[in-house]
């Protein structure tokens, strides 16, 4: 039994040591909002804020994290209002969806970091991939939910 | 800055379309699933289906088979339900449609609720024949009789209400399903009388909007979109059923190879084990868990016969593209007299009037003709949500849980592996992510029902990135062998295109060879053009890619027009421009000067160049400039400026967020996209060797759509085929060196963006 904390709530998970934290978050807790991408921890659809850090759940053993505090994208609020939830609906960023989850919580840590981004933050902090080519927009979110 | 904001009024005046001579008999009636209320569904006449004067000619030369419909229900809460034919997989069908449904029907679009239609002929789309949310067919087969349906739908609860109130329906409005008697000031809701409309005769011919639209035109947030922000979308990948299993599937390297034995000794060892199933080109190891699942898996051993692939590579393909110069091949288009044209150049000699250049050197020659050879890789979709399907089946049926653009394919491909006639499988489509023609296949569907079959439970089958990327439907490797002969007063005599390809669809097309769509339908006025088609297929599986032919086509041609202008020193502009001055290129011809304008063609800022192409697309007319400064082999991008006629604009800023996302998937290709083959399998397999586009590439862009009132096109794919074409003229005009292959990586460049 791993125990770890997800979106203010313990959990004790029953998985090996070696299972990605991914696969813990979604088939185990049952939360699916986290994707799985690719695997190897490239495209940042599997972000979670691992203690306030956006950190990709698909190559991080639950070995290591446990007892440590989680925040996946359903636990980013609770009715999407969080300024980038906000911003993300005004500028109607998602396509797809698929990777929104990783980018949301990724704009979000780099808002906490950093309330005023520039461009340049912004293209060195959202490394996440997007086959739907929302960059465009999520860039304009992120410079919205700072202004808010 | 682009105009983003979109005005709370349409300025789309309504267009009429012609009456279809709807009879009673075809309307369809059915209160089953959906409950009490009102159930509304069209079926067109067989010969009549809508749409095919605006369908590709491929398209359009099939008979049409009868075009049932879209399904309406009104329930007596007042809650508006569309169960769309067509799938949401970021393209907005989930929006687009019931925009045009509640245009008509004047309905609440705050009451609105979208399903996804199970697999059934009855949602076969008008133009395309099939239940496919592909081709960029969406809207173009379903806008008029979503109208037809809303309107009708308006008339029987109008209609309703009068009965009911005793007044004749002529007296009463309809607005957001608030039905009003002015006279009288009696007001109702359609839910209200849903009920007794459902009992009127449905109206033959009802009359659509005339005047300005409400909703069409506007842009409204789409419907699938807030899910999107918070994590509840629920995606195939999702689902979740009581005992569910997981499968992990590996399947030979090598494509077409197959299985032949494996050894999965070591596998039963491994916590969480239940069963190893065997493919024809695989196995399958299911488990409690996917983790566990993909563990065992990589302790399964496994022999192949690797098929007729092994010992093909990259190079063969290549050599086996340019063999294909060398046959007859399938005359699409033979206008004029191509060889007669080409034999008068080359006798009259030397062009007159000729600058430096191609013409130069071709004086020297004493023959003014210009050839090249064109040539496009193996491309992988990289859907973001890796494949996956779950099913459940037993002796009775079977239900498939996935994202997929074809259901009854889906549908299929379960019921042949399961034994199960196909309407004892329910399909239900969750939100793809991604699609972009991949999952209009159904191969993972099968791997998952023959995986739920062996365990004898539910299982839920989950791709790695690795199998997704080396076990996909590739969109092909092609090339274009281009021969022009011009005359001395600059312009193109003739233009012989010999199109080469190295996979093509399963099924046939009517019409010509499907892989010269984007060439031999070119709007320019060529006197003399001949296009053929050369089938060098290999054997690697055939993918709809985004945009699909005119992916790569337009890259080629365009590229190579781009290069005639050039050598007849004539500005690529001015020189698109005079070939596209008959009636049938009007639209095209508009774009094209609008992108021009736009992009302020002609006055690039010092040290900057600019590259254009345009073209027919999927029933639109998109055209793109694209802004560079090259510093040796250091390309930076400046700007894309993309302008759409689109015909009717539904949702603008979709239509625009299209445009955006068709040009990233396309610039992602034309950067460093190919998929290589190495003893017949593919060298890649993530996004490391695979790489998308990133957020520090994308380009700024503008887009604009063209104001029209003709019948929609296609959006959702025409996007993608500008870049390619645009950005290697660019770096022509940056350069003087002419790209003629993709990826651009290969020959050197490099890539960053300016942000503004």
């Amino acid at each position: 039994m791993l125990k770890l904390t997800i979106n203010g709530r313990t959990h004790e998970i029953d998985v090996d040591g070696d299972t990605p934290l991914l696969w813990a978050i979604r088939d185990e807790v049952g939360l699916t909002g986290t994707k799985f991408g690719c695997g190897i921890g490239a495209c940042g659809a599997c972000t979670v804020l691992l203690e306030g850090e956006p950190t990709r759940s698909c190559v991080l053993p639950m070995s290591a994290v446990a007892g440590r505090s989680i925040t996946t994208i359903e636990g980013l609020s609770a009715d999407k209002s969080h300024p980038v939830q906000k911003a993300w609906i005004a500028e109607s960023v998602p396509q797809c969806g698929y990777c929104q989850s990783g980018m949301i919580l990724t704009a979000a840590a780099l808002l906490k970091r950093k309330p005023h981004p520039t461009d340049k933050d912004i293209d060195s902090a959202m490394t996440n991939l997007c086959r739907c080519g929302t960059y465009d927009r999520a860039r304009r979110a992120i410079h919205r939910a700072a202004g808010a | 800055m682009p105009p983003r904001t979109t005005s709370p009024r349409s300025s789309i005046p309504a267009a009429p379309i012609p009456a279809l001579g709807i009879t009673r008999r075809d309307f369809v009636r059915s209160a089953g699933a959906l409950g009490a209320g009102l159930v509304l569904g069209i079926q067109l006449p067989a010969d009549r289906a809508v749409g095919q004067e605006n369908a590709p000619a491929s398209a359009a030369k099939a008979a049409p088979p009868r075009a049932p419909s879209a399904f309406l229900h009104i329930a007596p809460d007042d809650t508006i339900t569309l169960v769309t034919p067509s799938v949401e997989m970021g393209q907005g069908g989930h929006t687009a449609l019931p925009m045009i449904l509640m245009e008509e029907l004047g309905g609440d679009w705050k009451r609105l609720k979208v399903e996804d239609a199970p697999a059934a002929a009855v949602f076969n789309n008008p133009i395309f024949g099939v239940q496919v949310t592909a081709g960029s067919f969406s809207v173009r087969g379903w806008y008029s009789e979503l109208r037809r349906t809303g309107a009708a739908g308006r008339e029987m609860l109008i209609s309703a209400a009068a009965q009911q109130w005793g007044v004749p329906a002529s007296d009463c409005t309809a607005v957001n399903s608030i039905i009003t008697h002015a006279p009288s000031g009696r007001t109702c809701t359609y839910g209200s009388v849903a009920a007794v409309a459902a009992a009127l005769p449905v109206p033959a011919q009802p009359a659509l909007k005339t005047g300005r639209f409400a909703l069409i035109g506007t842009s409204p947030l789409r419907v699938d979109l807030a899910d999107k922000v918070d994590g509840s979308a629920q995606y195939g990948i999702d689902v979740k059923l009581p005992g569910m299993l997981y499968g992990a599937v590996k399947t030979c390297p090598t494509l077409g190879g197959t299985l032949k034995a494996f050894d999965d000794a070591r596998a039963r060892q491994t916590p969480g084990f239940h069963t190893t199933v065997a493919l024809p080109d695989g196995v399958v190891v299911v488990a409690r868990s996917y983790w566990q699942a993909k563990k065992a898996l990589a302790l399964v051993t496994v022999d192949y016969d690797l098929g007729a692939l092994a010992g093909v590579d990259s190079a063969k393909v290549s050599q086996r593209l340019y063999d294909g110069f060398n046959e007859k091949g399938t005359v699409a288009r033979d206008d004029g007299n191509v060889d007669a044209a080409f034999a008068n150049v080359a006798s009259t000699g030397p062009a007159s009037g000729a600058g430096s250049g191609f013409l130069a050197a071709a004086q020297a020659a004493g023959a003014p003709t210009l050839e090249a050879v064109y040539e496009v890789p193996f491309l992988a979709h990289a859907c973001m949500e890796p494949m996956n399907c779950t099913v459940r089946s037993d002796e009775g049926g079977a239900e498939v849980w996935c994202g997929t653009q074809s259901p009854q394919v889906a549908q299929h491909a379960a019921a042949t592996v399961l034994g199960l006639a196909p309407d004892k499988v329910r399909v239900n489509t969750l939100y793809l992510g991604g699609g972009f023609g991949r999952r209009g296949e159904a191969d993972y569907v099968a791997q998952a029902a023959a995986a739920a079959k062996a365990a004898g439970k539910p299982v839920k089958l989950i791709w790695t990135r690795e199998e997704d990327i080396q076990h996909d439907f590739y969109r092909p490797a092609a090339a274009i062998k281009f021969r022009a002969a011009l005359d001395g007063e600059k312009t193109l005599k003739a233009l012989e295109c010999n199109i080469v390809t190295a996979s093509k669809p399963t099924f046939a097309f009517p019409g010509p060879p499907f892989y010269t769509e984007g060439v031999y339908n070119l709007s320019y006025a060529i006197p003399n053009l001949r296009v053929t088609g050369v089938d060098k297929n290999i054997g690697v599986r055939f993918g709809f890619w985004r945009s699909v032919n005119e992916s790569h086509n337009p890259f080629m041609l365009e590229g190579f027009m781009d290069e005639i202008a050039h050598q007849v020193g004539q500005d690529p502009y001015q020189f698109r421009r005079s070939m596209l001055l008959h009636p049938e290129a009007a639209r095209l011809l508009g774009v094209l000067d609008a992108v021009a304008e736009k992009s302020g063609w002609g006055h690039p800022k010092p040290g900057h160049a600019l590259g254009l192409a345009a073209f027919e697309a999927f029933g639109s007319y998109i055209g793109s400039v694209v802004e560079v400064s090259v510093k040796d082999k250091a390309v930076t991008l400046h700007k894309v400026v993309t302008v759409i006629d689109c015909g009717v604009a539904i949702h603008p800023d979709n239509i625009r967020a299209q445009l955006e996302g068709g040009m990233v998937y396309g610039l992602a290709a034309v950067l460093r996209g190919e998929i290589t083959l190495d003893n017949g399998a593919v060298k890649q397999s993530n996004f490391t060797d695979y790489p998308l586009l990133t957020m520090t590439e994308m380009p700024r862009t503008e887009s604009y759509i063209m104001p029209s009132t003709a019948p929609p096109g296609g959006i959702g794919e025409p996007g993608t085929g500008p870049i390619a074409p645009a950005l290697a003229n660019a770096i022509y005009a940056a350069t003087g060196t002419r790209v003629r292959s993709l990826p651009l990586s290969k020959h050197g460049f490099t890539f960053s963006v300016a942000r503004a």
